[in-house]
């Protein structure tokens, strides 16, 4: 029965705010960029039916608050991701500097079985605008430095390479599957079995 | 009555009318009826872009297949399979057709049947669990064959796309198969049939998700639409009786079972959810058939009523619902009435007297009927109309359902006998098998006391469409059966021994209770199972019998007793915690609405104002606004009070003094940041600009020094930027580039800032000059200057209109100017100075002003970053200052000059020139800024200000209102706040607190006071307070107590509990929620409860949110995801008054639960 099989896949997309985080999820999921985005609150997340390697799989891509105040937030939402998409702007350097922080907190918070061969993917975004900063020779070398992590240069307005991106990043995340299943499950839900067993006790108690 | 019926039936029961019409209109409704499914297949699979193998929708159409395919089969053909027909025919045409025995084979495979199976066995309808496919294992006895396996090969051939090419071949050889005038044998119809599937067959058909998953992804949308329609049934909110749901909670299981057990809750509330959403075709029940407009006359009512009947295929059995029209349309109504606030105030609705009662009482009168419950199916066919009357095992009539004319109680009665199969039948059958090769078929009824008139009305179809008469078929469970005939044993045995009588409650309560005493009593049925009643022991041992019934009864006596006890115990624990933990949510005193409903009119506050302008009834006010609302016109002057900027019962004047001071305080913060905001841009250019060489020079060559190690990327970065770590971005010159308008009002001010900077790395210079010494002179200088300036900026704003910002901003400007121009030995300084202020007073002049020395070296510099930044390349000329820099706002060229001439050497000899601590030493903002403002702050305030801008460029830009102007009097609100609060310094969500005060105020400063006094509640909200925390416990203890249900299904699904999806309601105050109009409504009400009821009026609006979409969320069981995407679907699309409402409602429920000690 490998059909029944979970086949989704969590993603994570984090980086510094107005980098375009979600921008390119709205690009890969709707096939639409708009400039009217507004800064992302709390977390927000799409999904998306995608074919890899003849498998249907559904992506649940997770939008994040860029400010990283707000990563407090991130543990209830990083646990269980299969793979984390790393967003900078080419436009700015400081976003890109703070990609090594968030591929840090991103571990320490997800705390991923295997950290390092979790699965990252990173997204040098809005290679559309001409005032270029980072290098793409540059972003190149910190990600084969990482382990050699993906790297692409994307722009969500003009959906530049982003479907190639997503594609990577599923492929990437279902190589990890097999150890998504075992955070398939929230663990609270073994506490609840033991409150009910613990009542169904209290029940035998006062019945006799 | 039965009795004339007869006779009429025997009387016209001869054939009547020639065969063709009704067949051709049947053959009509079926090929109509697999259109209709493969239409709706199609559109699925368009907006799904695949469809599910468990849909819907695919069963549907496979039952419509399968009925063209069944009509007129031949029965002799296929040999001695008579129910499965068309499975038979599959097998037997895979000897001809390949693709037939390709599916065959598939078939043969699917149903996972064992060798050792017999050929025959395998042909009949497959009732054993298929592994593939059937995702409920038909274990027991009493469960049907799952409906996923009852169309099996219809399935297996759609799924591998050999369906079409399979009915084509029927179509092409119908004459071997079936009757003359069958439909698949007719030259028309048969190939549209197979051409109609053409499509299906080219689909994708995926099984990726689990069922369960399938059915809660309908986007938000759709699940409130499909909502809508179920709201009307739906249980009363249970809100509204928290003790009853308490109970509830505390032993959930034991009444769930019984509910289950007794099978007939209809008016239970869960049972309620169900039926709507199983008059849809979903993956518990296969819906059968369905017609509308068949009319039942329910108890109390007159004249039948049309409704809705439908025949369900369930795990439990046939399930036969009625559903009047009324309920069917109920909401479509609302809907057309209003669509905007169609969902949630159909929602709402529910909670008020008038609509539900009426809801009500149709619910009463739909119709569930279990068919096993039934014994006898009694048809009485009239001119007039076709009734069917079903009788129950207890021999008491169901309501009449009268079927239209037109062949409709036929097709329902053959729906039913196939459904009945492979467990039940209909007695007689409905399908003769007798006529032998001839086309009887259906339309054949027997009617069972006259078997010779059946005999002849076997003969001709038109019979059914013409005739009168009575027709009794008894439905026979085979599965059933035996144990019926146990029970009745058993019930007479009972009737011998009376205390046998509360068995029934026994065994569905006593889940806790000995053992012993539930065996006692469980054990003669069990062993009636096994076929032989035990009748022996009771006349033997009556006593002993009494005796332990007696005992039984005690025993459930007491833990009857001892249950309810336990019960009201807990329940008066809980209210207690209960009252502890809330009673710090609402205010003890309940304010009431008498009145208040119109909210505060114009009229209302002309008339509260008294003659100095003073309002001094604030309770009213307060009562008024938490009932009504503000009249939007008035809002601008009453939300400052709401605020508490105003005090009530301040005067006018008072007011107008407090607008100005206000005013000026905020000018003069401005000033400040505005000073330290042109030092972080001339950071930034120089960043930017560095990072910009780094770009070019990498580009150019390869550097092999970035081979080894990426750690050196950064690093390599660092040492560039290093002086200035956090704050380097290049976003600003973005900025320039994307707003080339910045509007001179909001800038202005700036530049006598600029102008001190200047004044200070002039003097850095000179002091360079001579030899870095004497630093602590220029400070004290810088910092005298400084206070000069401030003081005279204080007295100019005093002396200046406030209203005329244009003005008192020039006024500063020429302030500015006379303060460097007191300066000693900088005559040519000033000079320039003045040049560059004139220059942003007539943006014209720029080019035509005598450029001094120093200016003309100063614009070369500066053009060097703007330059890089368009990516031109070319080479620097004070030629390209005139070419480049009126593109750009002439008052950033302005402030770029000055700025730059600040900073001249570091652009000017850029970083390959120097080594880095050259730089460092003269940018050293403790040089520049003569120790005014430290290093820390500079860099603090620019993360701020780099944040601020990127937020506030991306708040509501969709807004008319958030025009470049009004964006940039946003930012300068929000940068003043941060100022004034850098430990708290900005964070993501204040733009949205603060927009909509702008968009009231319409002016930067009473705004910004009102968003002070805003944020001094919701700082706690962010990150560095604790209050979402505390918020989020408030919303669990609160649906705790107010909807367990609720409650319990987001305990189910775990991390719920952290209500992560009330978070940026909490934070931004529902700001993102609700369209703006309703953002004001929200706001004024979390304002007015303040002093009316609750002091965390937030919580009980998110609760209202929750409880609008209760029905929602538990009949989708929603988990943690779901529930977040779909109130993110749902923002701005909400109906704020309602929820509104709902929330003062909650607040009230509350204050009352807590009064009642």
């Amino acid at each position: 029965m490998s059909s029944r099989k979970k086949v989704l896949l969590k993603v994570i997309i984090l980086g510094d705010s107005g980098v375009g985080k979600t921008s390119l999820m709205n690009q890969f999921v709707n096939k639409k960029f708009s400039n009217q985005y507004k800064a992302t609150i709390g977390a927000d997340f799409l999904t998306k039916e995608v074919i890899v390697d003849d498998r249907i799989v559904t992506m649940q891509i997770w939008d994040t608050a860029g400010q990283e105040r707000f990563q407090s937030l991130g543990v209830a939402f990083y646990r269980g991701a299969d793979c984390c998409v790393l967003v900078f702007d080419v436009t700015a350097p400081n976003t890109f500097k703070s990609l090594e922080s968030w591929r840090d907190e991103f571990l320490i918070q997800a705390s991923p079985r295997d950290p390092d061969n979790f699965p990252f993917v990173i997204l040098g975004n809005k290679v559309d605008l001409d005032n270029r900063a980072v290098s793409a020779k540059r972003a190149q070398q910190w990600c084969q430095s990482k382990n050699d992590i993906p790297y692409f240069e994307t722009s969500a307005k003009e959906a530049v390479n982003v479907e190639l991106a997503f594609q990577t990043i599923a492929r990437n995340a279902l190589a990890q599957e097999t150890e998504a299943e075992l955070y398939n499950e929230f663990p609270d839900q073994i506490k609840l079995n033991a409150n009910d067993n613990g009542r169904n006790r209290d029940g035998d108690n006062c019945a006799c | 009555m039965a009795a004339q019926n007869k006779a009429e039936n025997g009387s016209e029961e001869m054939p009547a009318a020639t065969p063709t019409d009704p067949s051709a209109e049947q053959k009509e409704r079926l090929i109509a009826a697999v259109k209709k499914e493969v239409k709706q297949l199609m559109e699925e699979a368009v907006t799904r872009k695949f469809v599910h193998e468990e849909s819907g929708g695919v069963t549907a159409l496979c039952g419509a297949v399968e009925s063209c395919l069944g009509q007129g089969l031949r029965r002799r053909a296929l040999g001695l399979f008579k129910t499965s027909s068309t499975t038979a025919l599959l097998h037997k045409i895979a000897k001809h057709c390949p693709e037939a025995a390709l599916v065959s084979a598939r078939v043969l495979a699917a149903e996972g049947a064992p060798a050792t199976r017999s050929a025959s066995g395998v042909e009949r309808r497959p009732s054993a669990p298929r592994p593939p496919l059937c995702k409920r294992g038909s274990g027991s006895l009493l469960s049907q064959a799952p409906p996923t396996s009852r169309y099996l090969w219809i399935r297996i051939a759609l799924f591998e796309r050999q369906l079409a090419k399979i009915i084509e071949h029927l179509v092409n050889n119908a004459n071997r198969y079936y009757e003359r005038d069958a439909l698949v044998a007719d030259p028309d119809y048969g190939s549209i049939l197979s051409s109609l599937l053409v499509g299906p067959c080219a689909l994708e058909y995926s099984k990726a998700k689990a069922p369960a998953c399938f059915w809660t992804d309908p986007p938000a949308d759709e699940l409130v639409q499909r909502h809508r329609m179920s709201a009307g049934t739906t249980t009363p909110p249970s809100v509204r009786r928290p003790i009853l749901n308490f109970k509830r909670s505390l032993n959930a299981s034991s009444d769930d079972g019984s509910a289950i057990s007794t099978g007939t809750g209809k008016a239970a509330g869960s049972s309620a959810k169900d039926y709507v959403e199983s008059l849809h075709q979903n993956s518990t029940a296969t819906l059968l058939y369905g017609k509308n407009n068949v009319r039942v006359q329910p108890k109390d009512v007159e004249e039948p009523m049309p409704g809705y009947l439908s025949l369900h295929q369930t795990a439990a059995g046939l399930v036969i619902k009625w559903t009047p029209n009324q309920l069917m349309n109920g909401y479509a109504e609302s809907e057309g009435i209003d669509k905007s606030l169609a969902p949630t105030c159909t929602v709402y609705r529910r909670r008020c007297a008038g609509p539900l009662c009426i809801d009500c009482v149709y619910w009463a009168m739909s119709l569930q009927v279990c068919v096993w419950e039934v014994v006898y199916v009694h048809v009485h066919r009239s001119q007039a109309s076709d009734a069917l009357i079903l009788v129950g095992q207890d021999g008491v009539q169901r309501p009449p359902i009268h079927f239209p004319k037109g062949g409709h109680l036929l097709s329902f009665l053959s729906n039913l006998e196939t459904g009945l199969l492979p467990h039940g039948q209909l007695d007689p059958p409905l399908w003769s098998q007798r006529g032998t090769g001839k086309v009887f078929g259906r339309g054949r009824a027997r009617r069972r006391p006259m078997p010779s008139l059946c005999e002849s009305g076997e003969t001709e179809e038109p019979e059914w469409e013409e005739t009168a008469g009575d027709y009794v078929f008894r439905i026979v469970n085979n599965a059933i059966a035996d144990r019926e005939a146990m029970r009745h044993s058993l019930l007479e045995r009972a009737v011998q021994s009376p205390p046998r009588t509360p068995r029934r409650p026994l065994a569905s309560t006593s889940t806790t209770s000995s053992d012993s005493s539930t065996m006692s009593v469980d054990c003669p049925p069990s062993a009636g199972l096994n076929g032989h009643p035990p009748l022996t022991p009771i006349p033997h041992h009556p006593v002993e019998q009494a005796a332990s019934i007696e005992l039984v009864c005690s025993t459930m006596r007491r833990q009857i007793i001892s249950r309810a006890f336990y019960g009201w115990l807990a329940y008066c624990r809980h209210l207690s915690t209960v009252r502890t933990h809330l009673s710090g949510l609402v205010h003890p005193n309940i304010v009431p609405a008498g009145g208040a409903e119109g909210g505060l009119t114009e009229e209302r506050w002309l008339a509260m104002t008294d003659e100095t302008g003073a309002i001094h009834d604030k309770d009213e006010v307060y009562r008024l606004v938490y009932y009504g609302g503000v009249q939007h016109d008035i809002r601008r002057h009453v939300w400052p009070y709401l605020l508490g900027y105003y005090e009530f019962g301040s005067t006018a004047e008072q007011r107008v003094e407090q607008d100005m001071a206000c005013r000026r305080q905020y000018e003069t913060t401005m000033s400040e940041w505005l000073c330290v905001e042109a030092i972080v841009r001339q950071r930034d250019r120089e960043a930017t600009a560095a990072s910009i060489a780094r770009l070019t020079e990498a580009s150019g060559k390869l550097k092999p020094s970035d081979n080894n190690d990426a750690s050196e990327v950064f690093e390599d970065d660092c040492s560039v930027i290093s002086d200035n770590p956090p704050i380097v971005s290049p976003e600003p010159s973005e900025n320039d580039q994307k707003r080339p308008d910045k509007p001179v009002l909001s800038r202005a001010p700036s530049i006598d800032e600029v102008d001190n900077i200047e004044m200070d790395s002039e003097r850095d210079k000179e002091t360079k000059q001579n030899g870095e010494t004497d630093t602590s002179d220029n400070k004290e200088l810088d910092v005298d200057s400084l206070k000069d300036f401030d003081e005279d900026v204080h007295l100019k704003s005093v002396v200046e209109n406030p209203d005329m910002r244009r003005e008192s901003i020039a006024e500063i400007k020429r302030l500015a100017e006379g303060i460097v121009q007191k300066g000693d030995g900088r005559g040519l300084l000033c000079s320039v100075d003045s040049a560059h202020v004139n220059g942003s007073d007539f943006r014209s002049s720029i080019d035509e002003s005598q450029p001094s020395p120093v200016q003309q070296h100063t614009s070369v510099i500066i053009t060097n970053p703007s330059v890089d930044l368009a990516a031109s390349g070319s080479p620097l000329s004070g030629g390209t200052t005139a070419t480049v820099s009126p593109a750009r706002s002439p008052l950033g060229v302005v402030r770029e000059e000055s700025q730059s001439a600040g900073a001249s050497f570091d652009t000017l000899e850029p970083a390959d020139r120097h080594a880095p601590d050259t730089r460092s030493n003269c940018v050293s903002p403790a040089s520049s800024n003569g120790g005014v403002y430290s290093n820390e702050l500079v860099e603090s305030f620019a993360l701020n200000l780099h944040r601020i801008e990127k937020d506030v460029q991306r708040c509501d830009r969709n807004y008319p209102f958030f025009t470049d102007e009004n964006l940039d009097k946003l930012r300068n609100i929000m940068c003043t706040y941060v100022w004034e609060h850098l430990e708290i310094g900005y964070m993501q969500g204040m733009c949205d607190l603060a927009a909509p005060l702008l968009v009231m105020m319409r002016e930067e400063a009473s705004a910004h006071a009102l968003f002070n006094s805003l944020m001094k509640r919701a700082t706690d909200n962010f990150p560095s307070g604790q209050a979402m925390d505390a918020h989020f416990a408030d919303m669990r203890s609160l649906i705790q107590i107010l909807d367990c249900e609720l409650y319990e299904l987001m305990h189910a699904h775990g991390d719920y509990t952290h209500f992560y999806f009330c978070y940026r309601w909490f934070l931004l105050d529902f700001k993102r929620e609700l369209l703006y109009q309703d953002v004001f409504s929200a706001w004024e009400l979390i304002w007015a409860a303040r002093h009316v009821s609750s002091e965390h009026m937030v919580l009980f609006i998110a609760l209202a949110l929750l409880e609008t979409y209760r029905d929602v969320i538990l009949a989708n069981t929603m988990d943690f995801t779901d529930i977040i995407k779909f109130f993110n679907e749902m923002a701005e699309r909400h109906d704020a008054s309602a929820v509104l409402c709902l929330a003062r409602e909650l607040v009230l429920q509350v204050q009352t639960l807590i009064e009642n000690k």
